[in-house]
């Protein structure tokens, strides 16, 4: 670890906050409906498509349009998929995809998870990635987005059975959040030499005389969306590793800042919208200390590099001319630091994009980004679930918290009752369920045993992090995982499903059951949920269930890969 | 009133703990264990490992010891808990012995038929629904019941927050009195219609016991979530083997039960029931008669408490204030034909007639009390006072007076005022009873005395006239 490197991750943090809190202010105002530039827009659209935006949804209705809404983006995904060799904007000449990797991957865009058992260059034409990629970076985004407006609803309204108009919140996410930002961000990546074209891929000859074919296309437009909407979903394979992904410093620092940042002005946003900023605050300090503690942890795991390399007697001490530390898998432009933080960054968040491959990181490094995600992505997290994902754990830690001092617990003035803890615990019981069953039954099917590449505890992990990854609708991969066969494409498909909406349909019927409830004023008994106490409590719930669920099993994977990496055992 | 404090019970007294003992086994009843889906599964997982235990000792395993221990701790685990719950039980049983022996010990003045004359003195707690009981001046009525004979006036003040005394009466709609009430006057027989048991008082002792308890939403939303943590740590123990397998380990069932068992909230589950009946338990060393553990939590959520008037803290016993005569009666007069008729008026309100006349003009008592004649106020007449050297005076009810004047005149009283807004603008309505005064055989003179404050308070006691003033 260096002064630099940790200078840079400061930088970062005030980067962030000092974009989100703005931004926080702007996203209540959009969606308490204060801003509203583009209306004349907004309803012209609304009526093209028979909404009338003025029609309030009931929570059935509203997960029921959210429903229908995906499933019909993943049919048409699957489409294009199937009949793009047909359709026009194919350059390469790609062919249609298989149906079972066409299934997955429609799956993935429209969970906001963005898993690719493709290599973008190779499988996808132009018009796919524009049409349906890009087209779901934003909608996924967009659903995500909505859901949590209506959980925040829940809290505002008072004994209301409406939560809003699930088509109104999806399009103000796209037309005033993300297509604006999204212009922006793709103008400044052109500018730093990311492209955008819709030309053939180019055929150069290499210094040794060989041939070779540079990939290109509508690259910036899908980037910029692809971290704003924390999908994740690289136009290349090697997703921000790629040199036309991610050319320079700045692009860098500008994808990190931005799969974040929709996420934490969310968060300050939550806490306008409900009428008590230091509810936001609180919330993002809990979320900021534990990614302080993941970024921390994953660049000191790096920096020490590979012991058996040092046990060699090769110089791994960062100086001016030597990076120092694991350096495998890592873009030497990015280096060490900038690969801790990104990956950290994006496993928080439901990104899954990555500048390094996970899979090379030492197993304690690699452990961060597959804890990250265990724990339920909740350090800012994905647009719009991420919030709504630590509310989930907000209400159980109340509810605790409530009992210890005998009242009936409440949030916001909300009293969590049965119903709340019932949903809260599904989501909850969600996770394990997914990552751990499907999990399992990939370790002792010869279809799932098959994909690895590695062995012994490597091996291990890399399918734990396939589900969990899947499940928590991530997309970043710890890339040994041979993934693209009928087992892995299907098998993770419903992993994402399970993780998406299995979490979506419980987090609104929580938001219509909340909606109904009065508003108890705070008295002297409530326990205040913005206090230091409760930031420690948060944590505390999310650290022992997030702990206590995944924990023997990564004592099967990087725990013990650790203990004999330390005994000179390699994978 | 006094606060009775019950003795406090010692938490491992020696008959609590021996039921206890014999209670946590006893509770091992799978219908017992299932209301609590934690303990459950910690039974079946120890059932499950004595099965693998004896499967061991049988045709040898490895780990004989162990599984062995195994099963021991997690059948300490649910006996333990069983147990907790059995002490706290046992101590709700003994606080409600102790709060037994707090209960009124009512005499009863039993008789055999309503126009019995001698009565036999029985407690109140022997007597059973069908027993007659004579009830005179001063008595408390012993239980639930009917009025069989007579008519009395009776303080429910207690109960109902009235502070008047209401008639009872047998026939019609008044005839049911409600134990622990009291008679201000006359004698009635009241046949008793609840059991033993089914009183009120005892209802509470009931609750006590616990034998009515039921779970608290709290308590159900805690259940929902330890239930969600026990899949949860189910779903992480079963595929446990799937993951070890890969790593070329096999688990031993008995390591995944006692991983299992330390993952799931059993410490918690297991004296959820216990803190609850604590909680309840801990109420009643406060004399709060904690109905269900719901009204406990209910408690826990109260920020502001609106009190009203209530019978609990009204005494029945109405004070007169102030005498407010009207037409062409002097203030003195009143007070004085007040005074001599309230003389013979044992209740609360005549005496405080005679107490407020002395006050404020001196009166003492008739030296020629032998010439007079006293009418004792009597529920039958509702009308009590005087007759001497041929006047008689009579204090009551207005439509009393009005009948007694009409049927020793035959005609009705002149001067009665028809409008009766120039009595007083704070004229109590609700709560007055208005004394009408006959002065003197001839002469028909409407007055009143009122017997209320302006603010119509005085018919509580003083501490709820000030609350009353204050709000």
């Amino acid at each position: 670890m260096i002064a630099t490197g940790i200078l840079q991750i400061i930088l970062y943090f005030v980067l962030l906050i000092g974009l989100a809190v703005p931004m926080g202010r702007y996203l209540a105002g959009v969606y308490e409906g204060k801003i509203a530039f583009l209306a004349p827009v907004e309803r012209g659209i609304l009526r093209l498509c028979f909404v009338d935006p003025d029609q309030e949804q009931h929570w059935t209705v509203y997960a029921l349009a959210c429903l229908v809404f995906n499933l019909v983006g993943i049919f048409a995904l699957y489409a294009l998929m199937r009949f793009q060799a047909d359709l026009p904007f194919n350059p390469a000449g790609q062919t249609a995809v298989a149906p079972d990797l066409a299934f997955n991957t429609a799956v993935s865009f429209a969970t906001n998870t963005n898993w690719q058992n493709y290599g973008g260059e190779s499988t996808m034409s132009t018009l796919t990635q524009m049409l349906g990629m890009t087209v779901h970076n934003f909608t996924s985004a967009a659903t995500g987005m909505a859901v949590l407006v209506a959980l925040i609803r829940g809290f505002t309204r008072r004994q209301v059975r409406t939560l809003g108009n699930f088509y109104v919140d999806a399009l103000r996410s796209i037309l005033y959040v993300l297509l604006p930002m999204a212009v922006v961000m793709a103008l400044f990546l052109v500018w730093q030499g990311v492209p955008q074209n819709l030309g053939d891929y180019t055929e150069a000859t290499t210094l040794e005389g060989a041939k070779q074919l540079i990939a290109q296309g509508p690259v910036a437009s899908q980037v910029a969306i692809k971290h704003l909407g924390t999908n994740g979903g690289g136009f290349f394979n090697a997703n921000s590793a790629h040199p036309f992904e991610n050319p320079t410093a700045l692009t860098n620092l500008a994808q990190m800042v931005g799969q974040v940042l929709i996420s934490a002005a969310f968060v300050f946003a939550f806490g306008r919208m409900v009428g008590d900023p230091r509810q936001g605050r609180a919330l993002v300090i809990a979320m900021s200390v534990m990614l302080t503690v993941g970024i921390g942890v994953c660049y000191w795991a790096e920096s020490q590099g590979n012991p058996a390399l040092n046990g060699a007697g090769i110089d791994m001490v960062t100086s001016v001319t030597n990076s120092g530390g694991n350096m495998e898998g890592k873009e030497v432009r990015f280096g060490i630091a900038n690969s801790a933080l990104f990956a950290a960054t994006t496993t928080g968040t439901s990104n899954g994009a990555v500048n390094a491959m996970h899979d090379s990181f030492t197993p304690i490094g690699g452990m961060v980004p597959l804890v990250n995600i265990m724990l339920g992505e909740v350090v800012f997290g994905g647009v719009g679930v991420g919030l709504h994902g630590m509310i989930i754990f907000v209400i159980v830690t109340v509810f605790i918290a409530g009992l210890m001092v005998g009242r009936t617990p409440e949030y916001l003035g909300k009293k969590m009752e049965a119903r709340e803890v019932k949903f809260a615990v599904l989501c909850i019981l969600i996770f394990p369920l997914s990552i751990l069953g499907l999990g399992g039954a990939a370790m002792v099917l010869p279809a799932g045993l098959a994909g690895m590449s590695a062995a012994g505890p490597h091996g291990l992990t890399e399918v734990l992090y396939a589900y969990t990854s899947a499940t928590g609708n991530n997309g970043s991969a710890f890339a040994g995982l041979s993934g693209n066969t009928p087992w892995y494409n299907s098998s993770l498909a419903v992993a994402m499903l399970i993780g998406r909406y299995l979490v979506i349909v419980p987090t609104l019927a929580i938001a219509g059951s909340l909606a109904a409830k009065k508003i108890v004023p705070p008295s002297a008994g409530t326990f205040p949920t913005y206090g230091s106490l409760f930031i420690i409590l948060l944590i505390a719930v999310i650290v022992v269930i997030g702990g206590l669920t995944f924990f023997p099993v990564l004592a099967l994977g990087p725990i013990v890969e650790h203990l004999m990496l330390a005994a000179g055992t390699l994978f | 009133m006094s606060i009775h404090r019950p003795n406090a019970i010692n938490l491992f007294e020696g008959g609590i703990l021996k039921s206890a003992i014999a209670d946590s086994f006893k509770k091992l009843d799978p219908r017992d264990l299932v209301r609590n889906p934690v303990m459950f599964t910690t039974a079946v997982v120890a059932l499950l490992s004595t099965i693998l235990f004896a499967r061991d000792v049988a045709f040898g395993g490895q780990f004989v010891k162990v599984v062995g221990q195994i099963a021991a701790w997690l059948w300490f685990t649910v006996l333990f808990a069983n147990f907790a719950e059995a002490v706290a039980e046992g101590r709700g049983k003994a606080q409600a012995d102790s709060l037994r022996k707090t209960k009124t010990e009512t005499q009863a003045k039993k008789v055999a038929s309503a126009d019995s004359k001698t009565w036999t003195t029985v407690a109140a707690a022997n007597l059973r629904a069908g027993d007659l009981v004579v009830c005179e001046v001063g008595d408390v009525i012993p239980g639930d019941g009917d009025v069989m004979a007579g008519i009395a006036t009776v303080d429910e003040s207690a109960i109902t927050g009235e502070s008047a005394p209401v008639i009872r009466e047998s026939g019609g709609d008044r005839s049911a009195v409600t134990g622990g009430t009291r008679v201000v006057s006359d004698r009635i027989v009241v046949r008793i219609t609840a059991n033993p048991g089914e009183s009120f008082l005892d209802r509470m002792i009931a609750l006590v016991e616990g034998a009515k308890r039921q779970k608290t939403p709290n308590e159900i939303a805690l259940t929902i979530l330890l239930v969600g943590l026990t899949l949860v740590f189910l779903i992480v123990v079963a595929t446990l083997p799937a993951f070890a397998s890969y790593s070329g380990t096999v688990v031993p069932m008995v390591f995944l039960i006692a991983l299992l068992v330390t993952l799931i909230p059993t410490t918690i589950g297991g004296l959820l029931s216990a803190i609850g009946i604590a909680g309840m338990d801990r109420l009643v060393r406060f004399n709060v008669i904690a109905k269900s553990g719901r009204s406990v939590e209910a408690a826990g959520d109260i920020d502001v408490l609106l009190l009203d008037k209530t019978g609990t803290i009204t005494l029945g016993a109405r004070q007169a204030a102030e005498f407010l005569p009207i037409a062409q009666v002097g203030e003195r007069d009143l007070a004085e034909a007040a005074f001599l008729s309230s003389l013979s008026d044992d209740t609360p309100e005549g005496k405080s007639i005679v107490t407020l006349a002395r006050s404020r003009f001196g009166f003492k008592d008739p030296v020629s009390a032998s010439a007079m004649s006293f009418i004792p106020f009597s529920a039958h007449t509702r009308m009590s006072g005087v007759d001497m050297n041929g006047t008689e005076i009579r204090k009551g009810a207005s439509d009393a007076i009005l009948n007694y004047v009409a049927d020793k005149s035959g005609r009705t009283p002149g001067g009665q005022p028809k409008d009766r807004s120039h009595w007083s603008n704070g004229w109590p309505r609700r709560a007055a009873r208005p004394c009408w005064w006959r002065v003197t055989a001839r002469r028909w003179e409407w007055s009143t005395s009122r017997t209320s404050s302006s603010r119509g308070s005085a018919n509580v006691s003083p501490r709820c006239a000030r609350w009353a003033s204050a709000r």
